[in-house]
């Protein structure tokens, strides 16, 4: 809405209302949707979080003890930081694999383009609780196909799920296989947005196919890039059916997250209050990174 | 029957083969077993007397509308009763929603928190029951109730309470003993008679590595879930926290004692590292390669079921080893009860389901006969049933035996308002424990820490 509209006289708001009446009654549902669906639970959830609520009977006000409380909840903190080292495990190696299976699938050169396509994409379509479950089967450290292929190698048993370190690489793993698709997905609509022209012409100057790469597309494919890494920052903080079936947020806590240990607040530990508190710092804090994100990357944008 | 679900593990029940029996089959399989159930006038003039209020004192009449929640293989088992409760109760209809244990315990919660759509009865696990009944989500139900309470185990009703109004109704009790594996035992020269004290025990699990190579029992270290180390303390009549709901873990010496014992185990490599209920647990189990499984008797009917059904006559069971001599012999791990909500607009339907499911004696023992759910009501104990071998356990008289347990499981501060919140709080610890990260005393000092510090208890 522009300044001219906010200034018009009441009476003129009121014309241009009645005139726009038919489109607002189309718009609505989605604004009653998201009021009733969104606004109101958010608020809710921000009223409960100044209450102890067990899920039943009056809710016990207790102003800010929740938020301070939380300020210094070592296992909270914990499942922030597992979040973060979850991030830098896969995000990095699933972009780079994203940037560089987007640009094969993007070559002339390649038959059966369609087919590479939908097979990079399924994983993203197949349900994430079997697919857990499979990798629970393939990572068991005894009985697993995965060191009973490295055994044949001659490679010793890797304690994929029981080790707090192995835990967040093979939950990194599975994060790869389920959501490389859909980030190749988006770095291919990045690349066909970039005329040809331009790679083109670099290779007229003598550029190689690797140049090309990365100092033209790689570039101009920044702002597709920063758009997918900002999804995987709210998708890792936010993960939750991965570890749920992977680990169970083990061993000794190393794969909770903040949405799992938020579930476990509500549903098991029956403190509907402090869940909420959980919630609004969690919201807080992946408001600030991404905006963090957006700045610092836009700061060097060649392209803005 | 129980298994651990304060994760949400791959649920062990939901294998549980699909055996819904009509009614004609059921009728079948109680003739084959040698029992007939009095048609309803009979039941109803035999009812007369001391046994069974629930018929007494509720109409024939009553009328309702019910639904049930639960998991696959209690369901299972109260299906048994059903054509003779609707014999009863003509005019009550019921149905039943069946769900894992971890998803119907959410769906409770969220029906409670937003003021409708409860169940009108559902199965809750003794671990999980003081946190509704604390809640005043389920209905009072202490007026019909209270009869009952002389007849059912004593220990049962522990969790059912709330300032001496009751809540629920009892069902299976989970005792402890161990299995054992006769053909392991026998290859390594080991008598299980023999084994009186749990040094005893880990003597024997080291001349059974020796000579066969087997482990003694199975327990995850990176995955451990803390049941074995309760279920042990529960025997020593301690716990998580005392009578006055004191955290003890890192006060008494008992706790500290248990945990190290159990470290042994690993430290000697006499424990199989492998996570409970998955399939290279269950093999671990079916094929030899453990020779006992310290457990509840629900765990003979996953033994009989889908762990190990081909094992026949190659299990054994005898009575937990002792602390100290004369010590207690008797644990508990799981158990259930039925509980009518509060939301119900249904409370005499529900109240006529549950009393007459297992209120009866005939109820329960016949669904332990089916299903291997242990009755909690005494006067089943005296049934001859539990005089007879039974052919998957050697033809031991193992009923007998869990019976005699289940008088005698100790008080013990396992399960309270928030065992799940302990139990996961301190599970962590116990896994940086098993890994070698830290002492078993270091282990229990950070886990009460955080219990104190998360459930403000002293």
């Amino acid at each position: 809405m522009s300044e001219d509209e906010l200034a018009l006289p009441s009476s003129a708001w009121r014309q241009a209302l009645w005139r726009g009446r038919w489109p607002l009654v189309f718009i609505s549902p989605f604004f009653i949707l998201f009021a009733v669906f969104n606004v109101y639970p958010i608020a809710f959830s921000f009223w409960l979080s100044l209450h102890d609520w067990p899920g039943l009977g009056p809710m016990d006000f207790v102003g800010l003890t929740n938020y301070v409380e939380l300020s210094h909840d070592t296992i909270f903190w914990n499942s922030m930081l597992n979040a973060a080292l979850l991030f830098f495990i896969y995000v990095p190696v699933m972009t780079f694999l994203a940037v560089v299976i987007a640009a094969v699938l993007n070559s002339r050169f390649l038959k059966l383009q369609g087919l590479w396509r939908a097979l990079i994409f399924v994983p993203n379509i197949t349900s994430m609780v079997a697919a857990g479950y499979t990798f629970r089967l393939i990572l068991d450290k005894d009985s697993g196909a995965l060191n009973h292929a490295l055994a044949f190698v001659h490679v010793s048993a890797v304690p994929w799920l029981d080790d707090v370190w192995w835990a967040r690489i093979s939950l990194g793993l599975l994060m790869v296989w389920a959501w490389l698709g859909y980030n190749t997905v988006l770095m291919l609509g990045g690349l066909q947005t970039i005329p040809p022209e331009l790679v083109e012409a670099a290779k007229v100057d003598g550029a190689t196919a690797i140049q090309a790469f990365r100092r033209i597309t790689v570039p101009l494919l920044r702002p597709m890039i920063v758009f997918s890494v900002t999804i995987s920052i709210i998708g890792t903080f936010s993960m939750f059916t991965e570890p749920y079936i992977l680990t169970r947020g083990g061993p000794i806590r190393a794969t909770e997250t903040p949405v799992y240990q938020i579930f476990t607040t509500t549903f098991q530990d029956l403190r509907f209050g402090y869940a909420a508190a959980e919630s609004y710092v969690y919201f807080a804090i992946i408001v600030a990174v991404t905006l963090f994100q957006f700045w610092s990357i836009s700061r060097r944008d060649p392209v803005h | 029957m129980s298994h651990d679900d304060t994760t949400p593990k791959e649920n062990p029940m939901s294998r549980w083969p699909d055996w819904q029996l009509t009614r004609r089959q059921m009728m079948q399989g109680l003739g084959a077993a040698g029992l007939s159930l009095p048609s309803l006038a009979a039941f109803l003039e035999a009812c007369g007397g001391e046994s069974t209020p629930a018929v007494t004192t509720l109409s024939k009449d009553t009328t309702g509308s019910i639904t049930i929640w639960g998991w696959k293989d209690s369901l299972n088992a109260l299906k048994l009763v059903d054509g003779d409760f609707s014999a009863a109760f003509p005019k009550i209809t019921f149905k039943y929603v069946e769900r894992p244990p971890a998803e119907t315990y959410r769906n409770i919660q969220l029906a409670i928190a937003a003021g409708s759509g409860a169940p009108d009865v559902a199965l809750i696990e003794d671990s999980h029951l003081p946190q509704y009944v604390n809640l005043g989500a389920l209905a009072d139900i202490t007026d019909w109730v209270k009869p009952y309470v002389p007849k059912i185990v004593n220990y049962k009703w522990a969790w059912t309470k709330k300032s001496d109004r009751y809540y629920a109704m009892p069902w299976d009790p989970g005792p402890v003993a161990v299995f054992y594996r006769r053909d392991v035992f026998q290859k390594a020269g080991v008598d299980p008679n023999s084994i009186q004290t749990w040094d005893d025990f880990y003597q024997a699990a080291k001349t059974i590595k020796q000579k066969t190579g087997a482990f003694m029992w199975q327990q995850a270290r990176a995955r451990n879930d803390g049941r074995l180390f309760e279920t042990l303390l529960w025997q020593r009549g301690t716990g998580y926290i005392d009578k006055s709901g004191n955290v003890i873990l890192d006060k008494d010496s008992k706790v500290q004692q248990t945990l190290e014992y159990i470290g042994r185990f690993w430290a000697d490599g006499l424990a199989a590292d492998q996570e409970p209920w998955t399939d290279p647990w269950y093999k671990g189990q079916s094929g030899g390669t453990t020779a006992t499984v310290v457990e509840a008797v629900w765990m003979g009917t996953f033994f009989k079921s889908f762990i190990a059904p081909k094992a026949s006559g190659s299990w054994g069971v005898f009575l937990l080893p002792t602390w100290e001599s004369g010590g207690s012999r008797a644990s508990n791990d799981g158990g259930s009860v039925l509980a009518i909500f509060d939301q119900s607009t249904q409370k005499n339907a529900a109240r006529a389901y549950v009393e007459f499911h297992l209120g009866r004696d005939q109820s329960q023992l016949l669904m332990y006969q089916k299903t291997d759910i242990f009755p909690s009501l005494k006067p089943a104990f005296a049934d001859p049933f539990f005089q007879e071998a039974d052919p998957y356990f050697g033809d031991q008289k193992v009923r007998t035996l869990f019976a005699e347990v289940a008088a005698k499981i100790p008080d013990a501060g396992i399960y309270s308002t928030d065992y799940q919140q302990m139990n996961s709080l301190a599970t962590p610890e116990i896994q940086k424990f098993a890994l070698g990260q830290q002492s078993a005393q270091q282990a229990l000092a950070n886990a009460a820490r955080l219990i104190r510090e998360r459930t403000h208890r002293s």
